[in-house]
């Protein structure tokens, strides 16, 4: 009971500092302290949203965007937990993959945006491509420390039942691991978000990237923020998504 | 031969680093173990007996020397050896409910069989006294429950020997009476070998047929010592008798690495 109005008082907390960044930024603009053309009121905007949602206009560049988003992430997932556990139980593998993801790791993902279209052109695969590449490196890090860093007794408890190589990493540890894998696939989330958006504004053919830079183009200001606002639900949706998968998922967090 | 495991002329040298020759865990130890024998083991701490037990169980090879279940040298894990780990609460599966803990070491059978299984795990956690609780998770549990859920998941591995690594450390001193009364009357059940490592020189007498001693280092067996309390023991009366106060004396008075003797002539 006591814990769960601690959980309202945090989230009515959280709720407040947007709220007085958008009062501040909605009187600023009411006073005339602001050019409307350049920064619109919240308020105006939230009316550009209505009719992008309200004409349905909304759904074909977010749909797109997620589709995208989603292939990328889950195969970026994938990849990192399998290269992950491969790196961390193997000493052959680690040896072998080690430097190159030492060295693809600090790269910049959005560096590598221009020449992946330049080998991939411009299209869907490119997109995904990208995304896998900014998502792949934080899941598969911390996949890595998480398996490196389970506990002697429980890999010593499998192996004293006689359990085949398959089936503990199957059944002991990728599950003991599975917090610290969704930890690096939190950070996944955000870069692969923003790595999307980024590649679309740069090449895209659709999608919320593509909107928004579109409309700057084509001056149409209020609108283009309607876009914004429509990414920062996206991204927000998703943390709350993976928020409450993390809980069904890892009940004990934080209990053993 | 008649044993059912033995250390046969073991040694255990680690690397240790800025070090040549390493660093001696114990040197030369022979002992063995008969089949329904409850064997203790009691030293000091960092006299190695984790690495002893660990070596029993196949998880960590001796320098020298061989570890021999029925006669034969122990490589890898063997089936049939069950360890019960001082960090029990490490060596279960968070994941998994109370139930599935148990069921872990039978997943390995037909599925034809599992409804047949999980019955028996049921029995085997009422056996823990832990009925009721099948579908909790571990980490629901009290630390006392907890070592009752990896006991049962022992059980379920049907073991002809069950290593104990001061499984009773963590707990409160009651409880640690209720588990030990509970190994006791498991080990008189099923009849395996059970070889116990442990501090609790008491705990070490009231459990077992022999008491094995190990000295500081570099670590030698010092002596074993045959118990003969009757059995089926009780926590107060074996406890209170005479029997048991000599042994308790002797054992800890060895451990303190005082002359016996001379202890009990002051
Ligand atoms: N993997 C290892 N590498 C190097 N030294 C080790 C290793 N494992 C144990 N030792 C050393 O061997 C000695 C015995 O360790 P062990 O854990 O077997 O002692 P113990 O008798 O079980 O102690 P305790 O009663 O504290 O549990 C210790 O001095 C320890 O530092
Ligand atoms: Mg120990």
């Amino acid at each position: 009971m006591s814990q769960r109005s601690e959980v309202y008082r945090t989230s009515l907390l959280g709720l407040l500092s947007p709220a007085i960044v958008l009062s501040v930024w909605e009187s600023a603009g009411a006073l005339g302290w602001i050019n409307p053309i350049l920064l619109p009121r919240p308020s105006q905007i939230v009316w550009s949203l209505v009719e992008l949602v309200a004409d349905g206009a909304v759904f074909p560049p977010l749909l797109y965007t997620i589709a995208l988003f989603v292939v990328g992430y889950a195969i970026a997932s994938i990849l990192g937990i399998a290269i992950g556990v491969a790196m961390a139980t193997s000493e052959t593998l680690y040896g072998l993959l080690e430097p190159l993801v030492e060295i693809l790791r600090p790269i910049p993902k959005s560096a590598l945006v221009p020449v992946l279209f330049l080998f991939l052109g411009i299209g869907k695969t490119t997109m995904i491509t990208v995304v896998v590449l900014a998502a792949v490196f934080p899941v598969l890090i911390s996949t890595f420390q998480g398996v490196r860093g389970l506990d002697p007794v429980l890999l010593e408890t499998a192996r004293t039942f006689q359990v085949s190589r398959m089936r503990t990493i199957f059944s002991i540890i990728l599950p003991a691991s599975l917090p610290m894998i969704l930890a690096g696939m939190r950070v996944a989330l955000g870069l692969g978000l923003v790595l999307v958006i980024l590649a679309e504004m740069l090449a895209g053919e659709d999608g919320i990237g593509f909107r928004i830079l579109d409309l700057q183009r084509a001056f149409q200001i209020r609108e283009m923020f309607a876009w914004i606002f429509v990414l920062v639900a996206l991204g927000g949706g998703l943390m709350m998504l993976f928020d409450l998968i993390e809980r069904t998922l890892v009940p004990w967090r934080g209990k053993t | 031969m008649s044993e059912r495991l033995g250390f046969d002329h073991v040694t255990k040298i680690f690397e240790a680093p800025g070090s040549d020759t390493g660093f001696v865990a114990f040197d030369d130890i022979t002992l063995e173990a008969s089949p329904s024998e409850f064997l203790a083991i009691v030293g000091p701490s960092g006299c190695g007996k984790s690495t002893l037990l660990k070596m029993a169980a196949g998880l960590m090879p001796p320098t020298r020397g061989r570890v021999l279940l029925d006669g034969k040298p122990v490589f890898d894990p063997p089936p049939g050896v069950v360890y019960l780990f001082q960090q029990y609460a490490k060596s279960l599966f968070a994941w998994r409910t109370v139930i599935d803990n148990v069921m872990f070491p039978l997943e390995a059978a037909p599925r034809s069989q599992r409804n047949e299984l999980r019955e028996k795990c049921r029995d085997y956690l009422k056996q823990v006294g832990l009925s009721g609780f099948e579908d909790s998770y571990p980490w629901q549990l009290s630390g006392g429950m907890q070592q009752r859920v990896a006991i049962a998941r022992a059980l379920a591995a049907d073991p002809q020997v069950l290593l104990l690594d001061e499984p009773f450390s963590a707990v409160d001193a009651l409880t640690r009476m209720e588990l030990q009364s509970l190994v006791l009357q498991l080990w008189e059940r099923r009849k395996f070998t059970a070889i116990l490592v442990t501090h609790d020189v008491e705990e070490a007498i009231f459990l077992a047929d022999r008491v094995a001693v190990l000295g500081a280092k570099p670590t030698a067996l010092k002596e074993i010592i045959d118990v003969g309390l009757p059995r089926p023991r009780d926590q107060l009366t074996t406890r209170e008798d005479p029997r048991f106060l000599k042994l308790r004396h002797h054992l800890t008075s060895l451990l303190l690495a005082r002359n016996p003797a001379h202890v009990a002539a002051v």
